[in-house]
């Protein structure tokens, strides 16, 4: 079991049909290929944590880093981890028309973030409140994770 | 041929043809092409100038003067815009046509009419406007070329197959300060700085031979003798299927940016060797908070590569107890840009932790915002800050029992001095003496006690500086010192009739300093003897105990006179403290065995009743 944490640009701000668009192919896809995890959108922000087998995630990076929506790929970490630390996959973003996402499977407001899972070693978990940060911003009231409370 | 075979014939050609015939230039014969020319409504023997179609006035115009001229005239490349019936929103498409005017004559010369014959010649008019426009774009390029060669900072070159130099711009005669007559192929070689000239000429030549371009950098000589760096870019010009012909290039003075990128380049250099050899943990991290550089050292110390630590792997090194606060804290350093401080121990890679100053600091370099931070090893001046303050504690808690001993000492010793004042006033008052030496040595007894008194003083002031002088513990028996020290009260003891009880047997030792139990004992019996009630014999009890809590106590219980306790007892011993106004040294006593039970942890315990007795409580050690 591996994890790989990613942040890039979007070439263009993602529209509200865009993010939908990416939401239920990742959804579907990502299921199939027992991959979890979690992706933040925000203002062309763009930062994923990817979790499952490397044989599945390593390839699965290798593409979403040439998809041609995004760019400026950085790859921060890409690990073995003894565990998951996340049950599904789902996208937090803020869309312009929010009334059509808010009853989407996986679909979350970054305020409704769940704070960073406890299975994560405190490193990572610093991690993903950094990236969090950097996407959402210092303000967005989100929960910090457990282990650094 | 048959006249109508010719009309057939004239009719059907693709050019125009048409007679318009007298002055008034009425139609004649009019074919169909010229028909279609005029608009298609040509009436025969109708005048011209009623039906004239797509036929301009100054046409109609000329026509007139060549009939009345009788000289012909062509018009060449005449403009008609035809409105075509055929195209159904009548487009109207402009057409060019050489017009030839000839007039007619009848057999006697006298003017008949006019011949009209028009030529289609839009193609090639339009060719010829094109041509005339690329004409003017080429110029205008030209010009416009020449303007950007001639007032860029570049030299602009082009050169050919063989290397000769078709064209230099004036720039390198600026720059090289050669004159223009100079011959650019024998001299620009020279001018390469000599240790450069094989390179960029080898360069060139290769780019040449494989028909691609180049880019590399030289030095070149200027016009004040300096060698300057250059940029030499050129691109070929391709003329398909054919192998190049010419380069064209540009020579662009870099020198400034290359001497800045190299002192760039050492300055960096330079710092990352300043950075990988001082024996801290440097390190350097993004705006988002992510490190992305760790020096030489970090990886001596922590024993992983900076792979290992990826960008927030450092949080890891930290105590456990630790690591969850110094993340919230550069969570928190990141998003308010507010500097980054701490102290933590940090693992090494041998298990051991070191106490490290973490410092970090946002400042803005060339590529934006970023973070510098620095772990400095506090390690040794920590442990040595803790030895220091154990020592420092240990120190002073000397000292306490120094003053302690101090004060209990002088205490101790002015008793039995009062004592020995008090036999002398009354050997003196009772005793007589003959020899006159025997009452001058009387007067040197009373002389040396005085003096013994004074030195008691002084070594109560002086006596705080000999630290030697600790008090060591050991096990002592209780009823040998309460029988020392109810020996020293003798007196007091007969004074009030008092009976003394020993109740030791439940705890019978204590491990004490000597000289503290003596003082405590003295002074807790003699406060006992002092508020005796003169209305009864006095009766004291000592019982030596254990407490609740499995710690030695002693209980000193009189029926003296008994006392008012106040509220806090906190206070009830303060120094010189007086109860009982009529007794004197009260309080004094019990001030020093409130000193010494607290330097060894323990406290003492009263209760009173006016009138019934004072029971004191020694908790040793609680
Ligand atoms: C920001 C971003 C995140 C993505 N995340 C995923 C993902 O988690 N799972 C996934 O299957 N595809 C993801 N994709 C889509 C992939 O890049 C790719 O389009 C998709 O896997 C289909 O690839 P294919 O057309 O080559 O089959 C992501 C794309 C972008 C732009």
């Amino acid at each position: 079991m591996n994890h790989i944490v990613y942040m890039s640009r979007a070439v263009r701000p993602l529209s509200d049909q865009d993010l939908q668009e990416l939401l239920d192919q990742c959804r579907r896809d990502n299921a199939r290929h027992n991959v979890t995890g979690v992706l933040f959108y925000s203002h062309g922000n763009i930062a994923q944590l990817i979790e499952g087998d490397p044989s599945i995630i390593e390839p699965l990076f290798e593409r979403i880093a040439r998809d041609g929506r995004h760019s400026h790929v950085t790859k921060l970490v890409d690990k073995p981890i003894p565990g998951r630390s996340f049950s599904n996959w789902s996208m937090a973003f803020h869309p312009l028309e929010s009334e059509g996402f808010t009853a989407l499977e996986g679909f979350l407001l970054p305020n409704q973030v769940p704070p960073t899972p406890e299975t994560l070693t405190i490193a990572d978990a610093l991690l993903v409140d950094l990236v969090r940060q950097a996407v959402f911003g210092a303000n967005t009231p989100t929960t910090p994770s457990p282990n650094l409370a | 041929m048959h006249d109508h075979q010719l009309q057939s014939i004239l009719r059907h050609m693709p050019a125009g043809i048409a007679t318009l015939l007298g002055p008034e230039l009425r139609y004649g014969f009019v074919n169909e092409a010229m028909q279609a020319l005029l608009g298609g409504h040509t009436p025969t023997g109708e005048p011209l100038a009623e039906h004239r179609g797509g036929l301009a006035a100054d046409l109609l115009e000329v026509m007139q003067q060549v009939y009345l001229s009788g000289r012909p005239y062509v018009a060449k490349a005449y403009p008609f815009a035809s409105s075509d019936p055929e195209l159904p929103n009548a487009t109207a498409t402009k057409r060019y046509f050489d017009l030839a005017l000839e007039p007619l004559h009848d057999e006697n010369d006298q003017p008949q009419g006019l011949l009209l014959f028009a030529v289609d010649v839009t193609g090639q008019e339009e060719a010829r406007q094109r041509a005339h426009e690329l004409s003017l774009e080429t110029r205008r390029l030209d010009a416009r070329l020449r303007v950007l060669t001639e007032t860029a900072p570049q030299i602009t070159f082009t050169v050919d197959a063989e290397g000769q130099y078709e064209y230099v711009s004036p720039q390198w005669y600026y720059f090289t300060g050669q004159p223009p007559t100079a011959d650019l192929n024998a001299i620009w070689p020279l001018l390469i700085h000599p240790d450069d000239r094989l390179r960029a000429l080898y360069h060139a030549d290769a780019a040449r031979a494989a028909g691609v371009g180049w880019s590399f950098e030289y030095r070149l000589r200027r016009h004040d003798g300096q060698y300057r760096w250059m940029l030499s870019r050129a691109l070929p010009e391709l003329h398909a299927p054919d192998k190049p012909v010419f380069w064209h290039g540009a020579v662009t003075e870099v020198h400034d940016q290359r001497e800045l990128s190299e002192v760039l380049r050492r300055g960096e250099a330079e710092l990352r060797f300043l950075a990988d050899s001082i024996p801290q943990l440097i390190w350097t991290a993004t705006a988002e908070g992510f490190i992305d550089y760790y020096n030489q050292h970090t990886g001596d110390y922590t024993g992983l590569s900076a792979q290992e630590l990826g960008p927030t792997g450092w949080v890891a090194l930290l105590d456990s107890s630790e690591q969850a606060a110094a993340a919230r804290r550069w969570v928190h350093s990141v998003a308010s840009g507010d500097d980054y401080e701490g102290l933590y121990r940090m693992r090494r890679h041998d298990g051991q932790y070191r106490w490290h100053i973490i410092r970090a600091r946002q400042l803005a370099d060339s590529r934006g915002l970023r973070w510098f931070g620095a772990c400095t090893d506090v390690d040794d001046q920590h442990r040595l800050r803790e030895v220091l303050q154990t020592q420092y504690d240990e120190l002073a808690r000397t000292n306490r029992d120094l003053d302690t001993f101090v004060y209990t000492a002088s205490h101790d010793l002015k008793q039995p001095l009062f004592n020995l004042r008090g036999l002398f006033e009354e050997l003196r008052r009772t005793a007589t003496f003959q020899d006159p030496e025997q009452e001058q040595l009387l007067a040197m007894v009373d002389e040396a006690l005085s003096q013994l008194d004074g030195t008691l003083q002084e070594l109560a002031a002086t006596v705080q500086d000999q630290r030697e002088l600790a008090a060591p513990t050991e096990n002592l028996d209780l009823r040998s010192v309460l029988e020392e020290v109810l020996l020293g009260l003798r007196t007091q003891v007969q004074e009030v009739k008092a009976t003394i009880d020993l109740e030791l047997s439940a705890a019978p030792t204590l491990v004490y300093g000597r000289a503290n139990l003596r003082s405590v004992l003295h002074n807790l019996l003699s406060n006992a003897l002092k508020f005796a009630d003169p209305n009864r014999p006095a009766h004291v009890q000592i019982i030596s105990s254990i407490s609740e809590a499995g710690q030695p106590q002693l209980t000193v219980q009189d029926n003296g006179v008994g006392m008012e306790l106040r509220q806090d007892p906190a206070t009830f011993f303060q120094l010189f403290e007086r109860q009982n106004p009529q007794v004197p040294g009260a309080g004094v006593g019990l001030y020093l065995v409130q000193r010494i039970l607290d330097s060894r942890g323990g406290h003492l315990e009263v209760t009173s009743t006016v009138g019934q007795g004072t029971t004191f409580t020694v908790h040793w050690f609680e």
